[in-house]
């Protein structure tokens, strides 16, 4: 809640500096302002309060996801925030309250806030990608974008009305109670609204066979908007999903999971064998993004103790080697912008410290021990046999294995295809990102207990 | 106890200096780079001491230290914990005080090297990886730094890495100590099976339910056992052992004979819960330590490589150190522990004065009548080879006898053995002595032109080692003698469980005393033998092309076991992979692969394919897959 | 009982599925971006029908209150989807929405 306060009032500041005359503590402004909100939304732990007529609840697994967001936010204005020239104060603007939107999804114990937080994301996001006015794929993937989230922001809200209507309620809570009970409804209902949710929130996180838009939108939009959405979009949509299905949906997760399972595997299979053949760094990341989501999926799937920490170490790492991968790729941009794989070629030489983030960044999501991925991966494959799920960790190791085709294809065009031999140079808060995450993403996977044990216990 | 808050800082310590000297690298000059690395080990060394100190004066024994959780899922948890007890305390000085002598001593031997920044920081990332094996509370936290010993062990034995034949040897060690390794591991998994946990306490607690011999104890200590005689070198993992004098003297002094080697001793004596409920496995230890401690000093008899000599040595000294573990005599053996690395540190670190001296030279045939020319090195040289000996009062004497005591309570013809191994020690030793020091130079005009006696830095550690060679013995009187054995009761609290169930030495002090005179004229004989061969008679080794027949060859050729590995092992195993390749490799893997591979390709050119980049064809697809899921579902 | 409690629930519930369809139905088969845009709040407005409907079912306010949101959302997004259609029709001159299509396999 005190987070949402910050980064709304934060969104309000920006749109005023431009007026006050502010804008060159725009950026400082903001990394503090993250940071603040980072500490007076822990300062929430433990006390599981409720808002808005109990509309929001600030349980201890909201404020790790939102904790998490905002070291999102932070990283990507540190990463991002000084190559934003035009139009700056709208882009904090808006940034800042698509973060808002997204801590209302991770918070939320009502469908309305729910939906309300998507929108607030999703609408902002719409217009990020279509920030580059003047070029025709920033158009494309906003057009595209908006279209097909708007499209499936009708099937979220016809769920919500069938499931309202069965159950007479709008908090998960209610739900969850109602459900329980007979209905005067037929059930079938129910559980198409509750299938209406799973298609738009399969959308949201870009899973099969709902993930056309992601490859398409990644690629052309903004090189910095793209690192917002592989990043915070994620997180949001995940948690939420989880969050919705495990506190509202969890009793008839038999209904429900077998469908999911298909998603789940499709997107494994699909992100994974899409990702090979690209040639586009970010639309390479897209479909690996795809097949994330389908890992993802495995948690919300089986729904036993150990999943949400499995979940939230999962998202944890994968956010981490998203931003790390990004840095490297906006960094890259600036440079020579084609956005092709190959456009790291000799980057071992020219920028060993991005080369060596990169590497770890991959290798991590590729999920190669000691690094966080691999305990990530551990981890939800764990909970999936504990639920006797084998033959969905097998095509998940399946597609782990193809995945590893792509991932090392980036870090051979780094380390040992000959490039330019020119230097790129890194600014201070380059290194620092890039030490940050890093060393991060190394440290969660040798002591993973530093996430895990905050959860659950 | 205040210190034992700062415990983590000794093994933080060296691990820190590690990363500053491989971080700076070339930025730093040798001399810098000698005393970061020395400094750190130093600073270890003092905590030691204080912690030494503290749990020798406190009433408390055992010190729990929690640092953080490590690994933690399902029933599985694991601590990285610090545990101060005697026998860590003990480790802890032994690794730290020896091993900062030979950093110290490291700088005068490898001044010239350019690679002694990478030099540094390899020895203290060894000693980090060495403190972590003799500190960690339960098995896992062992295990790493028994893994990162070995690891720096590698880099070591191959840190002259130009040199095939020193790689060779670098990967032949890495190689025999993963066989070790392997049952390690397996070990501690079958701990962890059996009990639940791989923490000591709670292990050690359980086991107190488990009946004497029963098979699973004899499985679990079986293959601890198996990767002690890998990191330890017993018969048949020895092998590779002598291979890694490859690597600098020094490192040999360090790794390879003081404290490295001995972790397999540590393992078992800190597992002493475990084996003395699988007497069977005791017996086998004492075997195979007997037996290695043997079969190596007849190697030893007839090496003409002055280093080959000691590590011969110090493979038979470890069966010594063995046997008693085997014989229940725990204290006994890391008593001969320590004082082993005190003397056997000293006697590599004099060797390596003396091939300093010789310009490089190692073969003991070109040398002779050094003892003037390096008026330290002789002398000092001279005491590690009594203490190795065992002539009291020096250190050796001391614990030697109380194995060979151990073993004799436990069986009389293993006594035998053991004693003839400790004659044929005392023969090969002043064999080397004399080779080396005494008659008339045999090498070139050369080698003698640059002769010179070593700087102070390499000398002083030499003294010191020799100093606590002399003196290090005294830790553990013998109570046949009425005197107090310190270094029993200062292990008591170790071994408290296990002692119950081991019989304690029963001899009369009249059978101790006849032992020892034994043991004394045993020693004698060997010199009396050497001094008769190589000083009265004035006799020098052949070349080798002129050796001579029967034993002799077969001992000057290590009983070709070497060969035997490659015949029995090295070779079958070529074959196997080479037909594997020829069928497996060629007809089920490279089609599998193949046709994984296709299949993945024509799943991408479909999900390619998919992406037609027309929003009214995404829209269609999520339509008809909202309908097939609707439908699929029955609504 | 009032007016709207007469007509039985299943009516309403079928009037705005195939309201619902229809605007799905004009999404899938229409290619001017603005019809598109219509039928996306076609939709919309389906769901808002139901979910007044169900609110009176239920007597509760809550389902109309959602209406309110639902209503504001959809401005909002609209406001949006105008914007960037008016940033498509400078640069390409078209509103079809295959017109752009370099983003591809």
């Amino acid at each position: 809640m005190n987070a949402l306060l910050i980064l709304s009032a934060l969104g309000i500041f920006a749109l005023l500096t431009d007026i006050l005359g502010l804008k060159k503590i725009l950026f400082p402004a903001s990394i503090v302002a993250l940071i603040g909100a980072m500490v007076a939304s822990g300062l929430e732990w433990g006390h599981h309060t409720s808002y808005f007529n109990g509309m929001m609840c600030t349980d201890n697994t909201a404020i790790l996801y939102t904790e998490l967001l905002l070291f999102a936010g932070l990283m990507w204005f540190l990463i991002c925030g000084s190559s934003i020239r035009e139009h700056q104060t709208e882009h904090y603007a808006i940034l800042s309250f698509a973060l808002a939107g997204a801590v209302v999804m991770v918070t939320f114990s009502n469908l309305v806030m729910l939906f309300l937080g998507i929108e607030i994301l999703s609408i902002s996001m719409y217009i990020m990608a279509g920030s580059q006015k003047d070029k025709y794929s920033s158009n494309e993937a906003a057009l595209k974008y908006f279209l097909m989230g708007s499209f499936s922001t009708g099937f979220l809200l016809f769920g919500i009305a069938l499931i309202y209507g069965c159950t007479g309620s709008f908090f998960t809570s209610g739900i969850a109670a109602a459900i329980q009970q007979p209905m005067t409804l037929p059930h079938g209902m129910l559980l198409a609204g509750v299938l209406l949710i799973l298609t738009s929130l399969v959308f949201k996180i870009a899973g099969f066979p709902f993930h056309f838009w992601a490859p398409d939108v990644y690629q052309g939009a903004p090189d910095t908007i793209t690192a917002f959405m592989a990043s915070v979009v994620k997180i949001a949509a995940t948690a939420a999903f989880f969050r919705l299905f495990s506190m509202a949906f969890g009793s008839m997760v038999q209904e429900w999971s077998f469908t999911l399972c298909l998603i789940a595997i499709g997107s494994m299979m699909i992100g994974n064998m899409g990702a090979v053949l690209q040639d586009n760094l970010k639309r390479m990341l897209a479909f690996s993004s795809v097949a994330h989501a389908g890992y993802m999926l495995i948690a919300i799937i089986t729904l036993n103790k150990f999943s949400e920490a499995a979940l939230l170490f999962y998202i944890t790492a994968y956010t981490l080697a998203t931003l790390a991968s990004f840095a490297i790729i906006i960094r890259v941009g600036q440079e020579n912008g084609n956005g092709d794989v190959s456009s790291l070629a000799g980057l071992g030489k020219r920028n060993p410290l991005a080369a060596a983030t990169m590497t770890i960044a991959m290798l991590s999501l590729a999920g190669i021990p000691p690094l966080s991925g691999f305990f990530a991966k551990y981890f939800l494959f764990n909970a999936a046999l504990q639920e006797n799920y084998t033959w969905l960790v097998l095509a998940a190791v399946a597609g782990t294995l193809i995945s590893v085709y792509y991932y090392f294809r980036v870090i051979h065009s780094m380390l040992i295809l000959k490039g330019s031999e020119e230097k790129i140079s890194n600014s201070p808060i380059q290194i620092i990102v890039m030490l940050v995450l890093s060393a991060l993403l190394i440290l969660l996977g040798i002591m993973p207990d530093l996430l895990l044990s905050r959860i659950g216990s | 106890m205040q210190i034992a808050t700062y415990a983590w800082l000794i093994a933080l310590i060296p691990l820190m200096g590690a990363i500053l000297l491989g971080l700076l690298g070339k930025k730093v000059n040798g001399k810098s780079a000698a005393a970061i690395g020395s400094a750190s080990v130093l600073a270890s060394f003092v905590l030691a001491l204080l912690i030494f100190f503290s749990i020798n004066s406190s009433t408390q024994k055992s010190f729990d230290i929690h640092l953080f959780n490590w690994i933690h899922s399902g029933s599985l948890s694991v601590p990285f914990n610090f545990l101060l007890d005697p026998l860590s305390s003990i480790m802890l000085l032994v690794i730290t005080g020896v091993g900062f002598l030979i950093h110290v001593y490291s700088y005068g031997y490898m001044k010239d090297d350019e690679g002694i920044q990478r030099f540094f920081a390899y020895l203290n990332l060894f000693i980090f990886f060495m403190l972590l094996l003799v500190l960690g509370d339960n098995y896992a936290v062992m295990f790493t730094g028994w893994e990162g010993v070995g690891l720096c062990s590698y880099l070591l034995i191959g840190f002259w890495f130009k040199n095939t034949n020193y790689n060779n040897a670098a990967k032949k060690a890495f190689i025999m100590n993963r066989i070790g390794d392997l049952g390690f591991i397996l070990g501690v998994f079958l701990i962890y099976n059996t009990f639940g946990s791989i923490s000591y306490d709670k292990v050690f607690a359980a086991a107190a339910g488990f009946s004497s011999g029963s098979s699973i104890m004899v499985a679990i200590t079986l293959l601890l056992f198996v990767g002690a005689m890998g990191k330890s070198a017993q018969i048949p993992l020895y092998t590779w052992l002598p291979d890694a004098m490859a690597g600098p003297t020094p490192v040999s002094a360090l790794i390879h004979a003081a404290t490295m080697v001995t972790a397999g001793v540590y393992m078992i004596a800190r597992s002493n819960v475990l084996y003395v409920l699988a007497p069977f496995t005791l017996s086998v230890i004492t075997l195979i330590g007997v037996c290695t401690a043997l079969f190596a000093a007849t190697i030893a008899l007839t090496q003409n490589d002055i280093k080959k000599v000691l590590a011969y040595s110090t493979v038979s000294q470890l069966g010594f150190m063995f046997a008693a573990l085997g014989a229940g005599a725990f204290a006994s053996g890391v008593f001969h522990l320590v004082t082993h690395a005190f003397f056997k540190a000293l006697l590599f670190l004099a060797a390596g004065s003396v091939i300093h001296a010789m310009s490089g030279e190692q073969d003991i045939r070109r040398m002779g009548g050094l003892r003037k020319l390096l008026p330290i090195t002789y002398p000092v040289f001279l005491i590690g080879t009594i203490a190795i000996s065992g002539i009291p009062p020096f250190a050796g004497f001391f614990s030697k006898d109380e194995i060979l005591a151990h073993v004799y309570a436990c069986s009389p013809i293993l006594y035998v053995l053991l004693m003839v191994a400790s004659v044929l020690t005392s023969f090969y030793m002043f064999r080397l002595l004399f080779l080396t020091f005494f008659g008339n130079y045999r090498g070139t005009k050369e080698h003698m032109h640059h002769m010179h006696e070593s700087p102070s830095v390499m000398t002083i550690p030499l003294m010191v080692l020799a100093l606590l060679s002399v003196l290090g013995g005294f830790i553990g009187l013998p109570e046949a003698w009425g005197a107090n054995h310190w270094l029993n009761g200062f292990l008591a609290p170790v071994f408290e469980q296990s002692s119950g169930r081991v019989n304690a030495l029963e001899l009369s002090h009249t059978t101790e005393l006849t032992l020892m005179a034994f043991a004394l004229a045993g020693a004698f004989i060997g010199l009396a033998i050497a001094y008769s061969k190589y000083i009265a008679k004035n006799q020098v080794p052949a070349e080798d092309n002129n050796q001579p027949e029967g034993l002799y060859q077969l001992s000057y050729n290590k009983y070709y076991v070497d060969e035997l590995y490659d015949k029995v092992i090295v070779k079958p195993l070529h074959k196997i992979s080479e037909s594997a390749i020829a069928f497996l490799e060629k007809n089920v893997i490279s089609r599998s692969v193949d046709s994984f591979g296709r299949i993945t390709l024509n799943g991408s050119r479909l999900s390619r394919n998919l992406q037609t980049g027309y929003i009214g064809f995404y829209i269609f697809f999520m339509v008809m897959a909202i309908l097939l899921i609707l439908l699929f579902n029955r609504i | 009982m009032s007016a709207i409690q007469v007509v039985p629930i299943s009516y309403y519930v079928w009037l705005s599925a195939i309201l619902f369809s229809i605007g799905v139905m004009g999404v899938l088969f229409r290619r001017n971006v603005i019809i598109v845009f219509m039928c996306i709040e076609l939709m919309l407005n389906a769901v808002n029908l139901l979910m007044v409907a169900f609110s009176s079912m239920l007597n509760d306010a809550a389902g109309q209150i959602f209406v309110f949101f639902i209503m504001a959302v959809a401005a909002a997004e609209v406001a949006v989807g105008l914007a960037i259609l008016v940033m498509i029709f400078r640069n390409t001159k078209s509103v079809d929405i295959d017109f752009l299509n370099k983003l591809k396999r």
